[in-house]
């Protein structure tokens, strides 16, 4: 995918460096780093490791699924969005735990649950401040 | 370390207003003006300044310079501190050190804040946009909001505990004058409030607020010579976050637990010696994780032990008695200088309707700051003793 925009409709990507959107229709994914020096696991991009500092970090995808720790319903989100808006946090069995948002129609959003398995998708997550549509990754429910 | 014991000889501050008349700078004149006149020194005495505010909110630089030119306090060292919500009791932290370390004899923080001036109302603070979670639209009632959540789901907590805090905590502000509300408030009032990320109700969320709040500090000699009733600061903790992006466990405050050991290890102190703490109650489920984090009670034990009052007058430790943010409003900047202000009152005997019994040492406690990667950017921690 473009760095910048993919299409007319100015849809711009949220550091590309954090996941991939396959061009061959795959579905997409989330990058981990891992430094090669003392083998920690980031997400996302780190310019060096902040635990030695080393700056050769190795691309490493992460599985498609995550489990659920906590989340909430915001019904007040940041300007600009709409709420309601589900928002957890999802670990992944490589270690790390991503924040996101969950995408789920208003009237299932009653259905999220601790626990529950989530996998990763790609979606509008805002419009910035020139009304262009943030492309990143956001979590739906397996099904 | 090698350092000089530390006293608090004048506090002073303004009421905590919902939406204050005069403008920031006016707000910290006042407060000044207020610790000068307790503390009985002429203002000429004071040998160095900091001032807390939450940068950028005001729209001004050097804002403690434009609060104290007019009052003929310039020709010191005076410098601008920030770090969110604990930016206040930093300021206090840095006039603490110059007297512990010898560098001046009288010093003075402040904090300052004039929120219903400087940002839309209805809106929820919320971490940088450009931060990876940020992007996502999350907010800090939404951060706090899922802390609750993995909080009751871990250790079965109810909406109705959740709301005997604001209950609480409002009892305790009717009787404080400084206090943005004190209208008495009920748990189904709290229960039926606007639910603002779930499982956060209105009710259960500080409201922003304007104010300002100063403290003088200065050696034990100086403090003796005053003949006031003396106030020593036992412990000035500040602390910072520590990045992580791993399963880190949301219901344990890792920056609190660890500010909080160190500040008992240089008061030399245990929480069992403490009979008041003002905490960053900024959210109802702050007091449960804070009861904990601070050693009042054992991990995932905040349930009971609020629920059987013992973080109220006659429990074990009475957690905040001016009404703490959620009552009192949270002027971020000002927030940390106001609770040592209320400390200092209640040590002293000084703190009216409200006054803790016999209280022989308080805690003060600020966090402050939603950056990627960690639970708080800040965390700054009073012992106060008498
Ligand atoms: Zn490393």
């Amino acid at each position: 995918m473009d760095k910048n925009q993919n299409n007319e409709q100015q849809q711009i990507v949220f550091h590309p460096d954090f996941f991939v959107v396959p061009d061959n229709g795959e579905k997409p994914y989330l990058i981990g780093f891992s430094c090669k020096k003392c083998g920690k696991m980031w997400f996302p991009k780190l310019p060096i490791c902040p635990d030695c500092w080393s700056d050769e970090l190795e691309k490493k995808p992460l599985g498609r699924t995550g489990k659920l720790y906590t989340y909430t319903v915001m019904n007040v989100p940041q300007p600009g969005l709409k709420a309601p808006l589900a928002v957890g946090y999802i670990d992944f069995p490589e270690g790390v735990r991503v924040g996101a948002q969950i995408d789920m129609p208003p009237e299932k959003i009653g259905e999220i649950k601790i626990g529950m398995e989530l996998e990763v998708v790609a979606g509008v997550v805002r419009q910035d401040s020139n009304g262009n549509k943030v492309i990143s990754y956001r979590f739906i429910p397996v099904c | 370390m090698n350092s000089r014991e530390v006293c608090i000889i004048g506090v002073g501050m303004t009421k905590l207003h919902k939406k204050a008349a005069v403008p920031v700078d006016e707000l910290g004149r006042q407060a000044v003006m207020a610790a000068v006149k307790d503390s009985g020194i002429s203002p000429k005495e004071i040998q160095s300044i900091y001032i807390g505010e939450m940068g950028g909110l005001s729209g001004s630089i050097c804002l403690g310079q434009r609060i104290c030119a007019t009052l003929g306090l310039g020709g010191v060292p005076m410098a601008n501190v920030e770090s969110a919500c604990s930016s206040g009791a930093i300021a206090v932290h840095q006039a603490w050190k110059d007297v512990a370390t010898g560098r001046t004899d009288i010093s003075m923080g402040i904090g300052v804040q004039h929120l219903s001036g400087s940002r839309a109302s209805g809106t929820a603070f919320a971490p940088d946009a450009n931060d990876p979670e940020g992007i996502q639209g999350v907010t800090m009632p939404g951060i706090y909001a899922m802390r609750a959540m993995r909080y009751m789901h871990e250790f079965g907590a109810t909406p109705e505990d959740l709301a005997l805090v604001a209950v609480k905590n409002r009892r305790h502000a009717m009787m404080n004058p400084y206090s943005s509300f004190q209208n008495p408030i009920t748990v189904e009032d709290v229960l039926n409030s606007k639910m603002i990320s779930d499982p956060l109700n209105l009710l259960m969320c500080c409201p922003n607020a304007d104010g300002g709040a100063a403290v003088i500090v200065a050696t034990k000699e100086k403090a003796r010579q005053l003949g006031a009733k003396l106030v020593r600061i036992a412990a000035s903790e500040i602390t910072s976050g520590i990045f992580t992006n791993g399963f880190r466990d949301m219901t344990t405050m890792e920056i609190t637990y660890r500010g909080s050991k160190e500040a008992y290890h240089m008061a030399g102190l245990g929480a069992e010696d403490i009979n008041m703490v003002e905490c960053h109650d900024a959210f109802v489920i702050s007091e449960f994780l804070y009861t904990e984090a601070m050693g009042f009670c054992g991990h995932g034990e905040g349930v009971e032990f609020i629920r059987k009052g013992m973080a109220d007058y006659g429990g074990k430790v009475v957690f905040s008695p001016r009404g703490g943010l959620l009552s009192c409003g949270h002027p971020t900047g000002c927030t940390g200088t106001a609770q040592i202000v209320e400390a200092t009152w209640h040590l002293r005997g000084e703190a009216g309707d409200r006054q803790v019994p016999d209280c022989k040492a308080a805690l003060t406690h600020v966090t402050g700051g939603g950056v990627y990667g960690l639970d708080n950017a800040a965390c700054t921690i009073h012992i106060l003793t008498r």
